[in-house]
């Protein structure tokens, strides 16, 4: 007799940002087996990138891939091209753009974490976390001009400037903003209700994180030390002040607490670039058409991005692979599932931050 | 950094270089050369080290079964269901759906698609 | 029921689903019901279930795979119903137009009725949206109240059943 009992959640569910359906297979209330479809999004971006669009246009296509790290897609593919065009930004350029993933980073992690409090049941601090939030939101679209999506990166250089006006605000807005993080970090910690919904719940172990090639927030709350902004040279970031954050217990208080501090730490990198801003142009001529093969690596908010380019010497590349960090932490986040109450798993789920219109591309 | 190897001698290769300690398993890519040719790569980064990138690669055709990495990668299956759904290659273990749907396009990334 | 139709005029229920967009309008959607924008204001809530909902919030430009779900999402939320597309995407198919897995925006499958432009479309335009898709609620629910239009607000124009002027005709009907 068949004893386990087969649950669904999605594709449409309250506590689902996106469509993913998972099947459940559950004894009495312990998952045992879980079984994910995550193709409800695809739609097809590799394919136009290389037969629908021009090189210079794929790098606002690519950042319709996510909504959430669009600034990375598109940062990702126009290095790749730069390289292959044999361009170096200057330091001011570089500068700029690091600045604006920074801040995609804090909203990125900021959602999640009210996302988190959400699916566990805390309504009140989806809201406080939200209205924080609106902080980062409010100088992204002083500085792009959009409030998500903003096309900021082009091929040579970034389409806006960064004015003394925008500085003050990033500055006041960042100030305010570390000492909401503060609160909120008391409260992540010492809150005992939060800690019942948190502590020990959803673990991945380290040795789990190895097997299953853990990535991101993921692998460094199960003590993993993977970061792609210390793996690359591609932007200073250790010479203003990156410090790789890592927890030890694996569980959705780890994951809430490696956010947080990477939303500090940013905040930090943040107050480093506008005060360190160097002189120089924001747009330059970049001449020639990508010819050969050439890979990218950025750390997105939820991990490592990557991104293989291949062009010919045409306007019209022979392709654009697309690695996204969600996508290759399905198989850990499946097993972190498994041994956990059917209840948990809505915050479980939230927890990893999954984007699936990443996955599905 | 890449390293050329053949589907046959494939596990060979990788069972050999990966260690799950040091290299991080980034994924399957396949590219299509045209006329019914196809390049697979597997591409590793280790950890801690800085701009470390190893690519190997394989040129294949699209008859040609291609083995499975799941048994000493688990994660690999991500990636070898993606390039089944993406040039209907045959890859033990892994089914067409992940994206795809029946009456979506067959193989939406061959040439001449 | 007359009894309804005040509190469907001052609380309208959102059901949100996601059919294939990039994120973008989905997290200005929670940006809207949040502190700043506070769409609760006006009563909206955002609820899991179709059977308790009365605007129907689509994102994105219908996917093969959610073609399905978002047919049967639009049949199981009761009459009175006004469907709100949000985003580039969803009205037109946007950046995402002609690629081989999108079907160019939901208008194909479900009938709408206030289209969102913008990529991403921002709180204060969804806001909007909701506030004239409010309007066109109530007047579809005083449709829906006489008795000679019980399946409501649907009318056949030529052998083909159409929405479009449903609100126009109400407001004939009422002089």
């Amino acid at each position: 007799m068949k004893k386990t009992i087969q649950i669904p959640l999605g594709s449409q569910h309250i506590s689902l940002l996106e469509p993913i359906r998972f099947k459940f297979e559950c004894e009495n209330e312990k998952i045992i087996g879980v079984d994910a479809d995550v193709g409800f999004v695809h739609r097809g971006v590799e394919l136009a990138c290389t037969r629908s669009f021009e090189f210079k246009q794929v790098g606002y296509v690519v950042a319709r891939v996510c909504g959430l790290c669009a600034i990375t897609h598109s940062l990702s593919y126009t290095l790749a091209v730069e390289k292959l065009l044999g361009y170096v930004a200057n330091d001011r350029i570089k500068y700029l753009r690091m600045l604006m993933v920074e801040l995609d980073r804090i909203h990125s992690h900021m959602l999640c974490l009210a996302h988190t409090a959400e699916n566990a049941g805390f309504e009140a601090l989806f809201m406080q976390i939200m209205g924080d939030r609106e902080l980062v939101m409010e100088v992204q679209e002083a500085i792009s001009g959009n409030r998500v999506q903003f096309d900021y990166i082009s091929i040579g250089g970034v389409n806006r400037d960064l004015t003394s006006e925008l500085v003050d605000l990033v500055r006041k807005n960042l100030t305010t903003l570390s000492e909401k993080m503060e609160i909120l970090t008391g409260l992540f910690d010492n809150n005992w209700s939060l800690s019942l919904k948190y502590k020990g719940v959803g673990v991945l172990t380290l040795e789990d994180a190895y097997t299953y090639n853990a990535l991101g927030p993921l692998a460094r709350a199960s003590g993993l030390a993977t970061d792609v902004r210390a793996e690359t040279s591609d932007f200073p970031y250790e010479a203003l002040g990156y410090t790789m954050m890592l927890e030890s217990t694996g569980d959705i208080h780890a994951r809430n607490f490696v956010r947080l501090r990477e939303i500090v730490n940013s905040i930090a990198i943040c107050r480093n670039i506008v005060d360190n801003l160097p002189m120089g142009e924001i747009q330059e001529k970049v001449k020639g058409k990508p010819k050969g093969e050439e890979i990218v690596r950025i750390e997105a908010p939820r991990g490592e991005l990557f991104y293989l380019v291949r062009g010919n010497g045409t306007n019209t590349l022979e392709r654009v692979r697309i690695k996204t960090p969600t996508f290759s932490g399905i198989p850990a986040m499946m097993e972190v599932f498994k041994g956990s109450q059917y209840a948990d798993a809505p915050a479980i789920l939230a927890s990893f931050d999954p984007c699936m219109s990443c996955t599905a591309k | 950094m890449k390293i050329e190897t053949t589907l046959p001698t494939l596990l060979l290769d990788i069972g050999a270089f990966y260690e799950a300690h040091q290299w991080h398993f980034l994924t399957v890519n396949g590219i299509d050369l045209g006329e019914g040719k196809i390049e697979l790569q597997w591409i590793f980064s280790k950890y801690g080290v800085k701009d470390e990138v190893v690519l190997y690669y394989a040129l294949s055709d699209y008859e040609t079964p291609v083995p499975s990495l799941t048994g000493l990668i688990p994660s690999s299956i991500m990636g070898e269901r993606e390039i089944v759904d993406m040039f209907g290659l045959k890859v033990e273990g892994a089914q067409r759906g992940l994206y795809l749907d029946d009456d979506s396009h067959p193989h939406p990334l061959r040439g001449e698609s | 029921m007359k009894f309804f139709t005040p509190f469907r005029k001052k609380s309208p229920w959102i059901l949100h689903y996601n059919a294939g967009s990039c994120n973008g309008c989905d997290i200005e959607i929670l940006a809207a019901l949040g502190p700043k924008f506070d769409l609760e204001r006006f009563g909206v809530i955002n609820t899991g279930n179709p059977k308790q909902s009365d605007i129907f919030l689509v994102t994105g430009p219908v996917t093969y795979r959610s073609r399905e779900r978002l047919v049967e999402l639009y049949t199981q939320i009761p009459e009175p119903k006004v469907v709100v597309a949000v985003g580039s995407c969803t009205t037109t198919g946007g950046v995402f137009r002609g690629m081989y897995n999108v079907e160019d925006g939901i208008d194909r499958y479900i009938p709408v009725d206030v289209y969102i432009p913008g990529c991403a479309s921002s709180p204060q335009l969804i806001i909007d949206a909701l506030v004239k898709a409010g309007e066109i609620l109530e007047s579809k629910s005083k449709a829906i109240e006489k008795p000679f239009k019980l399946f409501g607000a649907i009318e056949t124009i030529g052998n083909k059943l159409s929405r479009l002027n449903m609100a126009k005709k109400v407001h004939d009907d009422e002089d």
